[in-house]
Order: C-alpha cells, then sequence, then structure tokens
C-alpha cells in the first residue's frame, strides 16, 4: 500500500471526526500535525488510531500507540509496520 | 446559608477496602507502607483486549458474600448471599455488590457513632452517598439478554432498576438504617466521594439535618476498568505494588481501583453532649470548576481559586495536604505545583494515599478522607510510595507563555513527599479531589482540640 493512498484514507477518516477542524483539511501532508497543525483534542488521538486499524484491517500493538508521535507520518508508519507484521 | 454556631464533627468510619477484612487491617497496612493493588487474574479471559492490568480489587469471596447466577442469562448475579447475615436478604435484593459494600460499610460507621435507633431513623438524620459508577455487571446482563438474545423484559429480573439506578447505594443505605431525612446522590466523577461528604457538611451546618451518613463507593466493576484502559490513562509496565507512582518521574497512568468509604456526621454541640468519639472536625468545605472549558486538562488557575475558598482566613496552613495525586503525567505536577503556589515551599507534607490503594473514581475521595481521619488519630502522614525520582527539569507547561506558577522543578519539592510513613504532629488535613469536567472540591478537617 502507498503511502499516499494511506494519507488519503487518513483524510477520510478526519472527516468523521468533528473535532477536527474540516478546513484545514485540504493540503495534508506527512508533515501535518494532529495537534497542533489540525487543533485535534489530545483525546481524539485514540479513537482515531481505532478508526485507522478498522480502515485498513490492521491490529495496532499498545506500546506502538502510547509511543505515537503527533503527525501524520508517525500514522502512516505504525499502518505500515501493523499491515507488515499482519503480511509476515 | 450557614447557620453561627453550628459545627460538623466525624464521629464514625467504616469502608470497604481491597486486600482488608476491615478498617483495622486497612490502617495497619496502609501506615506499614504496604500497597494493595494486585494483579486482577479476573482480567485474563480478555487477553490482549485489555491494556492494563493492575487494580486495587476487592472478590465477593473476601466480603464474605456470594453471588448466584442466572440459569437463563449467563454471568447474570440474580441476588448476592450475605455468608455473616450482616444485611437481611430483602436489603440483598435490591442491592449490586457496590450499594452491599455502602450497606456494609454504613454499619460499621453508624456503630462506632454511637447513634441510637431512634436517633438513627429520626428525621433530622440524613443519607448522601454515591458512585461515580460507568457501569457495572447488573446492566452489562440485562441489555445483553434484551438487545442480543432477543430475551422479555423480566427476564433481566424486576430488580434491574433498584440495582443498577444513579443512587443506588443511597436508597440501598437508607432502606437499611431507615433514616426519615434527606436521601440523595451528589455525582461528580471522581470527586463524587469527597462531594458527597461536602454537602453531607453542608446539610448540617446549614442546619437542614443534625446527622448524615456520607460518602462514596465504587463496586469492583470490569466495565469502570474497560472505559478508563480505553483512554490508554492506565499504568502500566511496572509491578502491581509499584504501578501507582504519584508524581514519580517514570509514572504513565492511574490505577483503577474500587472500594467505599462512609462516614457519620453529626452537629458537633449534638455530638459532644451524648459524650461521642469525635475523629475529627470539618473545618471547611468548597467546591468549584475550572471554567477553562476542558473535559480532562487539569487547571491550574481552577485549583488556585480552590485553595483561595477553602482556607478563607490569611494564615491558616494544614499540617498535611491529601492530594488527589493520581499518577497521572500532567495531573500530578499541576496540582502540586497549585499547592506549592498556595502554600509555600516547607512547613507541611504532601500525602497521596492512592500510591497505596490506586484510585477508587466514585469511592476515591471518601476513602482517602477516612485515610485522612486515620492520619488524625495515628498522627503519622501516609507515604506517596514509588515517588522515587521527581522530575529535575521544567514541566513543558511552565515554559510556555502566561504560565504564573511556580517556576521550579517538582525535584525542588522534594522534602515535601515523604516516600515511607512519617511521624509528626497533624492538627488539620486538607483533602483535594477533582474530577473530569473540570470538577474541584476540598475539605479542611482538624482534630478536636475542645
Amino acid at each position: 500500500m502507498e503511502r499516499q493512498e494511506i494519507i488519503d484514507g487518513l483524510v477520510e477518516i478526519l472527516k468523521t471526526v468533528r473535532t477536527v477542524d474540516q478546513e484545514k483539511l485540504v493540503n495534508v501532508t506527512e508533515d501535518t500535525d494532529f495537534l497542533t497543525d489540525l487543533t485535534t483534542p489530545s483525546t481524539e488521538l485514540i479513537n482515531i488510531a481505532a478508526k485507522a486499524e478498522q480502515k485498513f484491517g490492521v491490529e495496532f500493538e499498545d506500546d506502538d500507540i502510547d509511543e505515537l508521535g503527533s503527525k501524520v507520518r508517525d500514522v502512516v508508519d505504525l499502518i505500515l509496520k501493523a499491515k507488515a507484521r499482519g503480511d509476515s | 446559608m450557614e447557620v453561627n454556631g453550628r459545627r460538623v464533627a466525624v464521629v464514625g468510619m467504616g469502608g470497604v477496602f481491597p486486600t482488608c477484612k476491615d478498617i483495622g487491617e486497612f490502617s495497619d497496612k496502609l501506615f506499614s507502607n504496604k500497597s494493595l493493588i494486585r494483579e486482577w487474574d479476573k482480567l485474563k479471559i480478555y487477553g490482549k483486549q485489555i491494556r492494563a492490568s493492575s487494580c486495587g480489587f476487592v472478590t465477593e469471596a473476601e466480603m464474605n458474600l456470594e453471588a448466584v447466577y442466572s440459569d437463563i442469562v449467563t454471568s447474570y448475579p440474580e441476588v448476592y448471599i450475605d455468608h455473616l447475615e450482616r444485611i437481611p436478604r430483602i436489603n440483598m435484593a435490591t442491592a449490586d455488590i457496590g450499594s452491599i459494600w455502602a450497606m456494609l460499610a454504613t454499619l460499621d460507621a453508624v456503630r462506632m457513632s454511637g447513634w441510637t435507633e431512634k436517633e438513627t431513623q429520626s428525621e433530622t438524620t440524613g443519607v448522601v452517598v454515591a458512585s461515580g459508577g460507568g457501569g457495572n455487571e447488573i446492566i452489562r446482563s440485562a441489555w445483553h439478554g434484551f438487545f442480543n438474545m432477543g430475551m422479555k423484559t423480566r427476564v433481566a429480573g424486576s430488580h434491574n432498576v433498584d440495582r443498577a439506578m444513579f443512587y443506588r447505594e443511597a436508597a440501598n443505605v437508607s432502606c437499611l438504617i431507615k433514616n426519615r431525612g434527606v436521601c440523595e446522590s451528589i455525582g461528580s466523577a471522581c470527586a463524587t466521594g469527597l462531594g458527597n461528604i461536602g454537602h453531607a457538611y453542608r446539610l448540617i451546618k446549614f442546619g437542614v439535618q443534625d446527622r448524615v451518613v456520607a460518602g462514596g463507593v465504587e463496586g469492583t466493576a470490569i466495565e469502570a476498568f474497560v472505559g478508563f484502559d480505553g483512554m490508554h490513562i492506565l499504568s502500566k509496565g511496572f509491578s502491581p505494588e509499584e504501578s501507582s507512582r504519584p508524581f514519580d518521574l517514570h509514572r504513565n497512568g492511574f490505577v483503577c481501583s474500587f472500594g467505599a468509604g462512609i462516614v457519620c456526621l453529626e452537629e458537633y454541640e449534638m455530638a459532644k453532649a451524648r459524650g461521642a468519639n469525635i475523629l475529627g472536625v470539618i473545618d471547611s468545605y468548597f467546591n468549584n470548576s475550572d471554567g477553562d472549558g476542558d473535559m480532562f486538562y487539569p487547571s491550574f488557575g481552577g485549583q488556585q481559586r480552590l485553595w483561595k475558598g477553602l482556607i478563607p482566613k490569611a494564615g491558616i496552613k494544614p499540617d498535611v495536604v491529601k492530594v488527589h495525586g493520581t499518577s497521572t503525567p500532567v495531573g500530578d505536577p499541576v496540582e502540586l505545583l497549585s499547592v506549592v503556589d498556595f502554600l509555600g515551599k516547607d512547613g507541611y507534607h504532601i500525602s497521596a494515599p492512592k500510591s497505596q490503594f490506586g484510585h477508587m473514581l466514585g469511592a476515591a475521595g471518601s476513602v482517602e478522607f477516612v485515610a485522612a481521619l486515620l492520619m488524625l488519630r495515628e498522627q503519622k502522614v501516609l507515604p506517596c510510595l514509588n515517588s522515587v525520582t521527581l522530575n529535575p527539569e521544567l514541566e513543558n507547561f511552565q515554559k510556555k507563555e502566561g504560565w504564573d506558577g511556580p517556576m521550579e522543578p517538582l525535584a525542588a519539592f522534594r522534602d515535601l513527599l515523604p516516600q515511607k510513613t512519617l511521624e509528626k504532629e497533624i492538627n488539620t488535613i486538607a483533602c483535594l479531589n477533582y474530577g473530569f469536567g473540570g470538577t474541584n472540591s476540598s475539605i479542611l478537617v482538624s482534630k478536636d482540640n475542645s
């Protein structure tokens, strides 16, 4: 799965999270920060992680979520890592 | 409003505590620096579904209780049996596990108070007890039967409402002791335990009641644990007894626990006139809201206003501050810095009982109030267990523009936080608890020095 494909999928998820500023979802890149750029409440990150698991058909390790950074890149990496674990 | 001359004494206490058969064992273990936190074996069947596993739980067998399970809906406890016959069967029929604990703790507290049956059943005796309650076994099974298995509503039993409603603990206690005054529950999340005692204090102080049974309860429930586990805010990665570590640099969350704390409050002159053993005198109660519009994040400003409301006269300084101290990354430093900002850097000690038994949610404030009464009785400060290393660096929020609190790291206040029980003269203790929604509660309780 390509990284851009994952980013597009994440944006679809973010469109369903009403506390995220929807106007800021037009130019989401790997450098976009959920907390500072999209002003996502930190408590929503768990919900976004749970939705990503469902959308991409993966299961994250609890420790990986605990240590997750707040940039889009961090979530993309996490999804690819979980996919690789699932494929192996 | 307050009626001049009316004061409020604490004349009885009781509770349900993890790994303890009674309040005596609870006291012995706390002052011996022991932890009441264990690995919760009941979670093992859920495997990787659950992230954390340390818990201060109480089993039915430990309380000499036994659940009778339904043969129609699996895992639905139809009723509980009290093997020691402490509670009449008619009262057991309307109670969930938390309500049973509330009744058991009430029986101990009322016995200690020395109230006669006439006093207990008076129109001027109230009951103010609540839980934080995020669900329990009763609701789980009842709803499963109806929604998933397509069963008739009556399969859940005719006691589904009284065993699951908010205020069930107060209702069950009132039906047990047959008081004729007020009976109600005050909910304020993790400040509930202290909030109910504070409301009871006001009922007496304002002349509405002469005696009140008050406190908080949180019956053992996987539902409550799961809710917080899903937020990734429970302590993980430590042995059970080291998992609750308020103020320690390496803390990473709180330990979800269960229990009950009940106290008997009485108008001071009445208690004195009948020669009651006075466990403490409540000097002041104050509660407020952060006003920051944030459900979760603790507020330095809110806590500063809390202190100003609690101690209106300048110069009054508690000997011990019994903090909320949950062991969460942000809550602890905000709280410690707000205490230091108001009280200064010395002349008192901080006690964090959650370090020994975890966070009892709706029961936290009342069980910790009982711990404060024990500190007054024993003249010993309970420790901040596991607060081994305090952050030598400034917290991130201290570096932000607009921060107007102390500009020293937590390590600068090491001497305030004893890691073991400390003997000292204690006249006054401040008790603090906070809850989701930005609610803050505080009580000042003193030894009876008259």
